[in-house]
């Protein structure tokens, strides 16, 4: 009663959210929207004031600010930090020129120039010679990459008092030619500031790049071994791509395939569209086909770069390409938010909150390059991808690990469902055994009641008749003899005799025989083959019991109606071809009988109905029974089948 | 008409059966082919003539109201080495028959035998011969077969030791137990017609177990008790 209360009930919730499903379904998504943006304004907070602490502080008690510029043939005093025009020739730089002193008291250690920050190459002179030149190290050339120089001076240029300094500014449009403070002073006091630039800037984001490279194997990989899941594949690209982009050392002008820069300036674009695109496919929705725009920028940034010299392609990017990557960014954030508040997983969770810090070190670098906000140069977008990098890899271990636990909660199933079902098809084997067994038993039974009620049963209502109506002597003695040996015949037969029937013959001959013997009638034995019959792993008690009346029949018979002196019992295998059967002869020499006229007009009822069922017995064991007779005597033939039937075929 | 023994003295037998039709029948059978019949009902009647002196021949039923016939037995075969033990069976069945050779018997007889052949059973038995039937000598070659295959699961009946039997032996349980007689068996084996019945009576007595002590020493080498 309770039961069907509480159906009624689910029933009726059920319905009831089914049927207005707006509004808990919207105050499902605010539930978990709300938190999650709330999180992300702390993750912002939080990278803004990292950033900050980022900072690298300079040893300020040495720098070099006051400087005279230079720049297109017109020589003015600056101080540093200081932009310089937009630029797309290499010819004429911006020169400028400073002064520091030096006292050769303070000269125990060696002195050295550190430029922390500059875009894009330098060529420092003091007092005319040239202590640095940037334009060497590839990887320093870069705006993105923030890499600081330091250079020893060597003892023999300085002289005691005031010094020059001459800095050459190299700049390759469009972004505007940048240099920072210059700082000139003692080695020992210059190089723990530079040795915190590198470490940030340059062998931080190598440790990424390396572990980018990993992440990219990892995910080629699965890729190849799963290519139905063509998410890993993308990935795979965009990690490959960043990777190219971190370690080939980017072509500078003047050099000859400096048209090759394109291919590194198109790899931002398209790795972020890439990671758009993973993004898209790894929270498992389909990738729309006007999603693949996301690629144009890029691609034509390549194109153009591969067709035109610089600085178009560079003018190209700026324009097109970072804000593909801002877009991307962007994308990628509403795509993890929307995957957070269906799916609140931990992937989701994860690539959200690093895609807010790219996002927000994107929009940093911006405001740099608009110079709304002076941080001195410095890029974070590319060191703040790593933990893009991070989240991505810890997301992957995360999900792969859950579908390992999956994977192993299915096969515990799967092995405990196997077992039940083993278990359920034992039980039902062995209850079809058992079933099976008792109806042979039961059959087997019948059988032998049968037979118990055909002959004994017979055999002893003519005994208790004869002994009613008082005949004494031979008769009675006859049927108890004759149940006697019915019963004998019956036990015998129950007995394993494992399909030799000649073990039932042997039995059957010792009983004949001593029957034979008082009417002085010689039994002739004689087995034709001296293995005897083949076996008949098939053959069954009532098989034997059927056979054994056969012959009994035959030779009672003889005994009694053929007035035969002699009966010979062959015993012999034939073979025609298709494997071998027995035949068993009973043959006598009595008077016989003529058994084709007709069977009533036999000697008497009792012979007719004897030999019917002789006959009656031997189809039911499927063996063929060839009675012949004449005045020399009777011979019973009775061929064995090659294989006994199973069922009583003929029993009726 | 008297029966006689090889020495010339009349051949005694004791007949112990209950059921008094059966006993009035194997005794007129006996004494008219000449022999010296005593009869008892019981054990304790048995017993009781048995203190007269030994018969030569010993002819019990198993089931009797005092007791078993096999007890009797086991008594006359220490007591009297040199009579003759047949039990006498209504069916012939193997287990009781077995049971009575292994405490020393050496034939059996049909209790609705023909009264000739109740009197050549006797006969051929203190000449020397033990009857044995197709149905028993399978019964102790399956025995043997048991032992040999030492299957897991022994067939029921009697514990019966046929590790004394030697292969000529087996061999003419088999022929036996295939219906073949002895003249049969004696060429196939290549033996003299006359050998077969002494073999047999030799196998009966391979079957006894002869004393207390050996009884134990057979269920132990069986593994039938553990020391």
């Amino acid at each position: 009663m309770s039961e069907v209360l509480a159906k009624a009930i689910t029933k009726a919730t059920t319905k009831a959210t089914t049927t207005a499903p707006t509004r808990p379904r919207r105050q499902l998504i605010a539930s978990r929207l709300v938190p999650y943006l709330l999180l992300q304004v702390l993750i912002v907070i939080v990278t803004i004031l990292g950033l900050r602490l980022l900072q690298p502080s300079d040893p300020d008690d040495f720098a070099v600010s006051d400087f005279s510029a230079r720049e297109d043939g017109l020589t003015r005093p600056v101080t540093l930090p200081h932009f310089t025009s937009s630029r797309y020739s290499l010819a004429d730089p911006p020169f400028y020129a400073g002064a520091f002193s030096f006292r050769r008291d303070d000269a125990a250690a060696g002195w050295s120039v550190y430029l922390p920050r500059f875009s894009n190459a330098v060529e420092v002179a003091v007092n005319g010679v040239v202590v640095l030149d940037s334009r060497r190290d590839a990887n320093a050339n870069r705006p993105d990459r923030n890499t600081p120089e330091i250079a020893a001076i060597p003892a023999s240029l300085l002289r005691d008092g005031s010094n020059e300094i001459t800095v050459r500014l190299f700049v390759w449009g469009p972004l505007k030619g940048f240099l920072d403070t210059v700082y000139v002073g003692p080695d020992v006091a210059l190089r723990p500031a530079y040795e915190t630039r590198t470490l940030l800037f340059v062998t931080l984001p190598v440790v990424f790049s390396a572990w980018q490279s990993i992440l990219a194997v990892i995910l080629a990989i699965m890729w190849l071994m799963r290519r139905r899941e063509p998410v890993y594949g993308v990935l795979a690209t965009a990690m490959v791509l960043g990777v190219v982009q971190a370690f080939a050392p980017p072509p500078v002008p003047p050099a000859a395939t400096s048209r090759l820069a394109a291919v590194l300036l198109a790899s931002a674009p398209i790795e972020s569209a890439l990671v758009v695109m993973f993004g898209v496919l790894f929270f498992g929705w389909r990738w729309p086909r006007y999603g693949t725009l996301v690629f144009a920028p890029g691609i034509v940034v390549f194109v153009v770069g591969l067709i035109g010299g610089p600085p178009l392609p560079r003018i190209l990017f700026l324009v097109l390409g970072i804000p593909t990557v801002g877009l991307c960014l962007f994308v990628m954030a509403c795509v993890t938010a929307t995957a957070v508040v269906r799916r609140q997983d931990a992937a989701s969770f994860m690539i959200g909150c690093a895609v807010t810090i790219v996002l927000v070190c994107w929009i940093k670098d911006m405001l740099t390059v608009f110079e709304i906000v002076s941080n001195e140069r410095i890029f974070v977008s590319r060191l703040s991808y790593s933990a893009m990098l991070v989240a991505i890899g810890a997301g992957l271990t995360w999900r792969f690990a859950r579908a390992l636990n999956q994977v192993d909660s299915f096969a515990g199933q799967l092995v405990t469902r196997v077992r039940e079902a083993e278990e359920r098809l034992k039980a039902s084997f062995a209850r079809e055994e058992e079933r099976a067994r008792a109806a042979a038993l039961a059959n087997e039974r019948t059988r032998l009641m049968r037979d118990l009620h055909d002959g004994l049963g017979g055999q002893l209502v003519s005994i208790v008749a004869l002994s009613e109506r008082g005949h004494e002597g031979a008769t009675i003695t006859d049927a108890a003899r004759a149940a006697l040996k019915d019963l004998r015949l019956v036990i015998d037969s129950m007995d394993d005799i494992g399909g030799d029937l000649m073990l039932a013959l042997g039995s059957w001959r010792e009983r004949a025989s001593a029957q034979l013997r008082p009417h002085d009638i010689t039994l002739d034995w004689r087995v034709a083959t001296p293995q005897g019959l083949p076996l008949h792993p098939e053959l069954r008690p009532w098989h034997v019991i059927q056979i054994v009346r056969i012959l009994d029949e035959a030779v009672t018979n003889a005994v009694k109606h053929a007035q035969a002196r002699r009966i010979a019992v062959t015993i012999d295998t034939l073979d025609a071809g298709q494997g071998p059967y027995g035949v068993i002869s009973v043959t006598d020499d009595g008077q016989g009988f003529a058994p084709n006229e007709n069977n009533e007009a036999g000697r008497n009822g009792q012979t007719a109905r004897g030999l019917r069922n002789m006959r009656s017995r031997a189809a039911r064991c499927g063996a063929a029974l060839d009675l012949s007779s004449d005045a020399s005597g009777t011979r019973v033939r009775l061929q064995l089948p090659q294989r006994f039937p199973d069922s009583d075929a003929a029993a009726g | 008409m008297t029966e006689q023994g090889e020495t010339g003295e009349i051949i005694t037998i004791l007949l112990v059966e209950d059921d008094a039709p059966t006993c009035w029948r194997l005794q007129d059978a006996l004494v008219k082919a000449g022999y010296e019949v005593r009869s008892a009902g019981t054990l304790g009647e048995a017993r009781a003539a048995l203190a007269g002196g030994a018969p030569r021949v010993l002819l019990t039923d198993l089931r009797l109201p005092d007791g078993h016939g096999i007890e009797l037995i086991r008594e006359m075969r220490q007591r009297f080495p040199d009579t003759e033990i047949m039990v006498i069976s209504a069916l012939g069945d193997e287990e009781s028959v077995i049971s009575a050779i292994t405490v020393g018997a050496t034939g059996y007889l049909l209790k609705d035998a023909f009264p000739t052949d109740i009197a050549t059973t006797v006969r051929d038995l203190v000449a020397g011969h033990s009857p044995i039937s197709a149905s028993i000598a399978r019964f102790i070659v399956r025995r043997t077969q048991g032992a040999a295959q030492n299957s897991a699961e022994p067939p029921p009946g009697p514990v019966l030791n046929t590790a004394k039997l030697t292969p000529r032996e087996i061999d003419i349980l088999w022929g036996i137990a295939k219906g073949f007689s002895y003249a049969e068996i004696a060429s196939h084996l290549g033996l003299s017609k006359q050998t077969v019945p002494g073999h047999i009576k030799n196998i009966y007595r391979k079957l006894e177990v002869h004393t207390r002590s050996e009884a134990v020493f057979e269920a132990v080498q069986q593994g039938l008790i553990k020391l």
